[in-house]
């Protein structure tokens, strides 16, 4: 499981949007959404801004690190 | 599944399954040995391989990719290298063994052709683990 967690689920939920529109939208697959959901993948700082701007949100509230072994 | 799958998990899949009924015959059935069935394997996995990538983009609308696709790219490249170097070193390490005890002619054709069989093997082999892994790293989701 990498460091990064994320509330995507949440906020895209909040906003009624599903994980196809997030994809269009921030330029990648729905498949990397998904990933990204289930905390399997952490993405870049680029791509994690982009959510956190399509969102509406600032990137802290959207990605926290967590170190490893903390959980 | 096929609906889940992205574009890039279809044209892997696609990849490994003419990999292996293309390369499967030839060295399972014992089909090494032919110079001709080797050009012949070649031309049927490149003709095989460009009718199954056609096909998959015509039927994906999504044909993006993104970072986590580069990514597993990658990783799938790392493994095939590692592969192939590997296979590299013993097989010449081998090579070596058996040249030392003398147990090597190399004059005869049919040694020319074990050693094609041999080394497009070591190909095939890592092309095959970097596909595979690639697949792997897309169902846990890297």
């Amino acid at each position: 499981m990498p460091a990064i967690r994320n509330q995507i689920r949440d906020l895209r939920a909040q906003r009624e949007m599903t994980q196809q529109e997030l994809a269009d939208r921030v330029g990648v697959t729905r498949q990397t959404i998904i990933a990204m959901e289930q905390d399997k993948y952490s993405p870049s700082l680029e791509t994690a801004f982009k959510v956190a701007l399509t969102l509406g949100v600032p990137l802290e509230q959207c990605f926290q690190y967590e170190p490893r072994g903390k959980r | 599944m096929a609906a889940s799958l992205s574009y890039r998990e279809k044209t892997l899949y696609a990849s490994l399954g003419a990999e292996l009924v293309v390369y499967g015959p030839y060295f399972f059935l014992h089909q090494q040995n032919s110079l001709n069935k080797v050009v012949g394997m070649i031309i049927a996995i490149i003709v095989l391989q460009i009718l199954l990538q056609v096909v998959i983009a015509l039927v994906s609308r999504n044909r993006m990719t993104d970072e986590r696709d580069r990514l597993i790219e990658l990783r799938g490249y790392r493994a095939g290298y590692l592969t192939l170097a590997t296979l590299m070193v013993v097989g010449l390490g081998l090579l070596w063994a058996h040249a030392a005890a003398g147990r090597l002619s190399i004059e005869s054709h049919r040694m020319g052709l074990h050693f094609l069989s041999v080394f497009f093997g070591m190909l095939v082999i890592a092309d095959i683990t970097k596909t595979a892994t690639q697949i792997v790293s897309y169902r846990r989701a890297l």
